[in-house]
């Protein structure tokens, strides 16, 4: 995990994100290290980021409560197109749609530029990136097994 | 209710130099869309109008009716369901004109996405702010529009067994139509070894796989009963129109992006129009990158699960196959007008002006927008023939 005052390696302080308004709660618990996700306030189901109302009981209003740092790899690119004012690094980098293990889906990058990208059902462990001082979730990813030898 | 037609089209030059203000653009579609009709300006009773949710603050609005030097109108609104605005503005105009609300409905559409330079990546990256969960996924190095699709293309071809040559045969397939489109912007011959050759700008998408932002606009005359006598084109009847926001939520243990019913609603669309999915001359699909065409192609029931790689390679969405689509060259190798792509190139079909792209016969054209991230789906079936 980054630290509060370091330097992002992939993106501008530029593009720190808002913590104000609906995901407050996510930034609030990331910066004390915990992922919070949101769920119905009365049904416990998982809701998108920005859902207000739950589809399944149409309860009003979700709860977030800090959830398992883990999840499996849904979707992967790597992107190679470079936008200089707004990237630090001149090589591809990975995004990361991540499944959590609460059911959530959250796209994210790596905590640390990965020379490869993880394959769709990879499991991943969330960690956090430090952006203009915002912590943003982040996949760590495990690195791959080692063949057995016999 | 009176059979409604689209009586006019306008299109701006699609262009990517620095543009005209974006209501400069809308205006000379408009002006152009009627006198395409046989009208005048002051034949017009009624506007609606749809911007870009773009990256360039000046956007279209209903202003444009007082700026334009429009007369009294019955009906004037500003509608917005992203991709799927300009096939639902459509809609609303063929209800409109149908009850008598109004008599000649112009839509317009005008995006102006390219700065000086004329590249809309950069200007795309720099679009979309810290707010929310947008400001979240762009400090997370999702810039512009591509990763996410990237993302949604990898999901495609994972679950589909599918293969980059899909995606391939999309492109190649898309730009052979344009070749004979005059208003394609991407207009020379396309090989798998070109397609292959291009830059990736997020795996697996490459420069090729993705639309060809303009600067430009659209605009259609729909009418009804004696006032679509002016127009010197066949009218262009509205004989089916549907839509779809279907409820995927992106968690498990659903897909984020694609599946869910949406075929029922292009079923019901067609039973309106009293149209098969065979006796389709063409299908007008948004295709802002290539995987979209496969997604669609599936979602809509064109062809069963798994199978959009195969029928797009066998050459069946390629001139001369058996379900012609994207016969303009799409958004891929046309131009991105948003909604406005595949509803201009449905009118030029149905009419029959296709030139070189003309499809024999075909004077039944299925036009779909989608919004969003496939969150947003309006179709039309436009006819030679009224219902």
């Amino acid at each position: 995990m980054s630290t509060p005052g370091a330097t992002d390696w992939l993106v501008v302080d530029d593009l720190a994100p808002s913590t104000g308004g609906t995901l407050a709660p996510l930034y609030a618990e990331a910066a004390d290290g915990r992922l919070a996700m949101p769920f119905c306030t009365a049904c416990a189901e998982p809701l998108e980021l920005e859902q207000l109302a739950c589809e399944r009981c149409g309860a009003i209003g979700p709860v977030w409560r800090p959830v398992e740092r883990a999840g499996v790899v849904h979707a992967v690119t790597t992107v190679h197109r470079r936008e200089p004012s707004l990237l630090r690094v001149d090589e591809p980098y990975h995004i990361l749609d991540v499944e959590l293990c609460s059911g959530h889906r959250l796209i994210m990058t790596t905590e640390q530029p990965e020379p490869a990208a993880p394959r769709i059902g990879d499991p991943v462990r969330i960690g956090f990136r430090h952006v203009g001082g915002v912590a943003i979730p982040a996949a760590i990813v495990a690195p791959p097994a080692k063949e057995e030898t016999t | 209710m009176t059979a409604a037609a689209i009586t006019g089209l306008g299109l701006t030059a699609m262009t990517f130099a620095t543009a005209a203000p974006v209501e400069d653009l809308a205006l000379a579609a408009l002006r152009a869309a009627v006198a395409d009709a046989g009208l005048r300006p002051a034949d017009v009773d009624g506007l609606l109008v749809n911007s870009s949710q773009g990256i360039r603050p000046d956007r279209v609005g209903v202003a444009l009716a007082r700026h334009g030097g429009l007369g009294d109108l019955r009906l004037l609104e500003h509608m917005e369901i992203k991709g799927a605005t300009a096939a639902a503005m459509v809609q609303r105009a063929a209800l409109a004109v149908g009850a008598g609300l109004a008599n000649v409905v112009v839509c317009v559409f005008a995006d102006a996405p390219l700065g000086t330079g004329g590249r809309s990546g950069s200007s795309y990256a720099h679009s979309g702010g810290v707010d929310g969960v947008r400001g979240l996924e762009r400090a997370s190095g999702v810039l512009g529009s591509v990763p996410t699709f990237a993302l949604l293309a990898s999901r495609w071809l994972e679950t589909r067994d599918g293969s980059p040559e899909d995606l391939c045969a999309v492109a190649c397939t898309t730009r052979a139509w344009a070749v004979d489109n005059p208003d394609a912007v991407a207009r020379a011959p396309l090989t798998p070894a070109d397609y292959h050759a291009s830059p990736f700008v997020a795996t697996p998408l490459h420069v090729l796989d993705c639309a060809r932002p303009v600067n430009g606009g659209g605009a259609v005359v729909v009418a009804a009963g004696d006032h679509t006598a002016a127009t010197p084109h066949p009218p262009v009847y509205v004989r089916g129109m549907g839509q779809c926001h279907p409820e995927r939520r992106r968690r498990a243990p659903g897909e984020s992006w694609f599946g869910g019913d949406v075929c029922s609603a292009v079923d019901a669309t067609l039973a309106r129009a009293g149209r098969r999915r065979d006796e389709l001359g063409t299908l007008q699909l948004y295709d802002p990158f290539s995987v979209i065409t496969l997604c669609l192609l599936e979602d809509y029931g064109f062809c069963g699960r798994g199978e959009a790689g195969n029928l797009v390679r066998s050459g069946a969405t390629a001139p001369g196959g058996r379900l012609p689509t994207n016969t303009g060259g799409g958004q891929l190798s046309a131009f991105y007008l948003q909604g406005m792509t595949p509803l201009a190139e449905g009118v030029t079909q149905v009419r029959g002006g296709g030139g070189g792209r003309q499809v024999a016969g075909a004077s039944t054209a299925f036009v779909a927008g989608i919004g969003g991230r496939l969150d947003h789906h309006a179709f039309l079936v436009l006819d030679r023939e009224a219902a």
